[in-house]
């Protein structure tokens, strides 16, 4: 190892603090010295500075202390900054059993409880379910439920018995639920025109709405597209013994859609002329802002099973209440082998009945914990010390491959 | 929503790859058996190739599950509302970047201001980004519209799955990232524990001397391991040359 002495007097620009302190580490401890360069960043460059007149190594072997003055004076060596030496001040997290146990305990300890309330949650929902599709055909065409669906001259009017299970406070929610049913397709998803919707300047732009652009005579449709050609139009009404429970079909749909996507001075036209009837036909004198079911229809659902909301209703049903719905069996979901199911739901604060969110968070929770006392087992039961050289994967075999 | 990799993830990453560093260059310089880990491929195998894409699939497929059980077809808020398609996206996309964001403070070993920088303005840039392009006007942002100030915000549901899922893709990347710094340890893991330990007491001294000695002993890898072998064979060939010669030599005397 050089003297400090001439290697201080040499060193040029660089903190003194760092000079200082790792000439006299190396003074102290005979460190071995790494390959010493010439040139390019990096700290490297910055040692071979220090010990330039000092080099034992390779590339400056030989050459005097004058060579080194000179390359010093002419060195392209940049500023020194501790961004560009890579040494900012840091802090270096390292998994220590500490860390790891508390940080998995932690996880756990939020975890169960917020699951066991989200499970409370889920539970306090009271749902009613009552899938109709099958019930509903009459009993002579069980068979042939297509040609009962396409049929005209059939009533679809039917009567459904439900009965409350739990009370239910108001308001209650009225869903139809549809499965099987893609709303999620790619090209169903495309299939409508959002200019068109929002500004009545724009009704004749039905680009995208393919299939449903045009009329037979060429005139365009508004609302154009699939997704509005296949409004579901079943409708329920329902009584409790004598009493009529009304359902509010107010602000079913997103305010932002009311009142942005949706025009108040767009009114359907042309809407479901065509030979093939898709669904629900729209009241012309009614502008688009206010046709509600339109717009919940048309906000496309993620899932192949989804709900839409119908309506609200204000009242508070008790236990045992029996409710009596009459619907009409319009919507054909019998070709795409579809279920069409009423629901009545309260909502909580994290919304309907979904057990599966509890759940979840009480497993990960669980196993959080779980895994926090494997470790604290594993830690205490095999203390490898961890830095011990002698379980270095190509030390096992030291005589090389 | 190609935004997603250019923005959302992308500075994490090039933060960590540009500034990032598993041991400090002073120990570098001082144990120089860190340099093996090129030679014997430990950092660029395959099989570490395919465990990261590996664990990029199954975050993908925790978090997608997971967020559609979460949100299936019921209301998600107070007010009875469903889940439509670009609900369900905006949770999913949030999952991701939240995942993918605490991945990277996971994964990091040297956290600088810029490193938390990257990170935390990642995850509050996605939600600025909502809320203002949910603002714009709904012929530039579609479905993408309101979809956070209106139906996501307020929802107690949201919060709580983005929690959970975020959480759920990242237990197993930590638990195996544990096993491994503990029992199955790489030669700059171990100098990172003793960066750590020689925080607390000295033991660098003796154990790092141990060390030191070790790191310069031969190994079967290198060209300077083969030039040796060279040598040793050349210097047994003359020394059987030597010796048969020798021998032949001493018949003869005798």
């Amino acid at each position: 190892a050089a003297s400090p002495a001439p290697r201080s007097a040499r060193a040029p620009s660089l903190p003194e603090s760092t000079a200082e302190a790792a000439g006299a580490g190396r003074a102290a401890r005979g460190v071995y010295r790494g390959p010493e360069r010439r040139g390019g960043g990096g700290v490297a460059a910055a040692w071979g500075m220090m010990m330039d007149g000092s080099a034992a190594g390779t590339s400056n072997g030989g050459s005097g202390a004058d060579g080194d003055a000179a390359r010093r004076n002419n060195t392209r060596m940049p500023k020194y900054s501790k961004f560009t030496q890579q040494e900012l001040p840091a802090c270096k997290p390292i998994l220590t059993p500490k860390w790891v146990v508390s940080v998995f305990f932690l996880v756990g300890v939020v975890f169960v409880p917020v699951g066991v309330v989200s499970l409370l949650a889920a539970q306090d929902v009271v749902e009613i379910i009552d899938r109709y599709d099958h019930a509903c055909v009459p009993p002579n065409m069980t068979d042939n439920k297509l040609a009962y669906i396409k049929n005209d001259t059939i009533s679809k009017e039917c009567t459904r018995i439900l009965t409350v299970t739990k009370e239910m406070k108001q308001p209650i929610y009225v869903y139809y639920q549809l499965d099987n049913f893609y709303q999620n397709h790619r090209r169903y998803v495309k299939s409508r025109n959002d200019a068109q919707l929002r500004d009545y300047k724009k009704s004749n732009t039905t680009t995208s709405c393919d299939p449903e652009r045009f009329t037979a005579d060429g005139k365009p449709i508004v609302p154009c597209g699939l997704i509005a050609w296949s409004l579901f139009n079943d409708t329920y009404s329902f009584t409790r013994g004598k009493e009529n429970l009304t359902v509010n079909k107010k602000d079913i749909s997103w305010k932002s859609d009311r009142e942005h996507k949706f025009a108040k001075n767009v009114y359907p036209s042309n809407f479901q002329n065509g030979a093939l009837i898709g669904g629900k036909k729209l009241n012309s004198s009614i502008p688009l802002s206010e046709q509600e079911d339109l717009i919940v229809w048309m906000r496309t659902a993620a899932l192949p099973t989804f709900r839409k909301l119908y309506g609200r209703i204000y009242v508070d049903l008790k236990a045992n209440d029996t409710i009596t719905v009459r619907l009409s069996n319009n919507y054909n979901t019998y070709s795409f082998g579809g279920k069409k199911k009423l629901v009545l739901s309260t909502a909580t604060w994290l919304g309907g009945k979904n057990d599966f969110l509890g759940f979840a968070y009480l497993i990960v929770g669980g196993l959080c914990i779980f895994l926090a006392f494997a470790f604290t087992l594993l830690y205490l039961i095999k203390p490898r010390k961890l830095g011990d050289h002698n379980y270095l994967s190509w030390n096992r075999h030291p005589a090389g491959r | 929503m190609s935004l997603y990799n250019v923005l959302f993830t992308s500075l994490p990453v090039i933060a960590m790859g540009v500034f990032d560093q598993d041991v400090s260059a002073r120990f570098c310089l001082k144990y120089p058996m860190l340099y093996q880990e090129g030679p014997q491929n430990l950092l660029f195998r395959w099989s570490r190739l395919l465990g990261w894409m590996l664990h990029g699939v199954g975050s993908a497929v925790i978090i997608f599950f997971l967020t559609i059980a979460s949100l299936k077809h019921q209301a998600f808020r107070k007010d009875g509302e469903v889940i439509d398609l670009s609900i369900l996206g905006a949770t999913a996309y949030t999952c991701v970047v939240w995942a993918v964001n605490m991945q990277m403070a996971i994964t990091v070993n040297y956290f600088t201001l810029i490193q938390h920088i990257c990170i935390w303005s990642g995850i509050f840039l996605w939600y600025l980004f909502l809320i203002i392009y949910g603002a714009i006007t709904p012929s530039f942002s579609t479905t993408f519209f309101m979809v956070f100030s209106e139906a996501l915000g307020g929802a107690p549901a949201y919060w709580v799955v983005t929690l959970l899922v975020a959480v759920a893709a990242l237990i197993p990347y930590f638990t195996l990232a544990v096993v491994k710094t503990w029992f199955f340890p790489d030669y700059h893991n171990k100098i990172q524990w003793l960066q750590h330990a020689a925080k607390h007491a000295d033991p660098e001294e003796e154990l790092g001397v141990v060390l030191r000695q070790f790191s310069v002993r031969s190994t079967g890898v290198g060209v300077s391991a083969r030039r040796d072998a060279k040598l040793v064979r050349t210097n047994s060939k003359v020394i059987h040359a030597d010796s048969s010669s020798q021998s032949q030599a001493t018949v003869e005397l005798t």
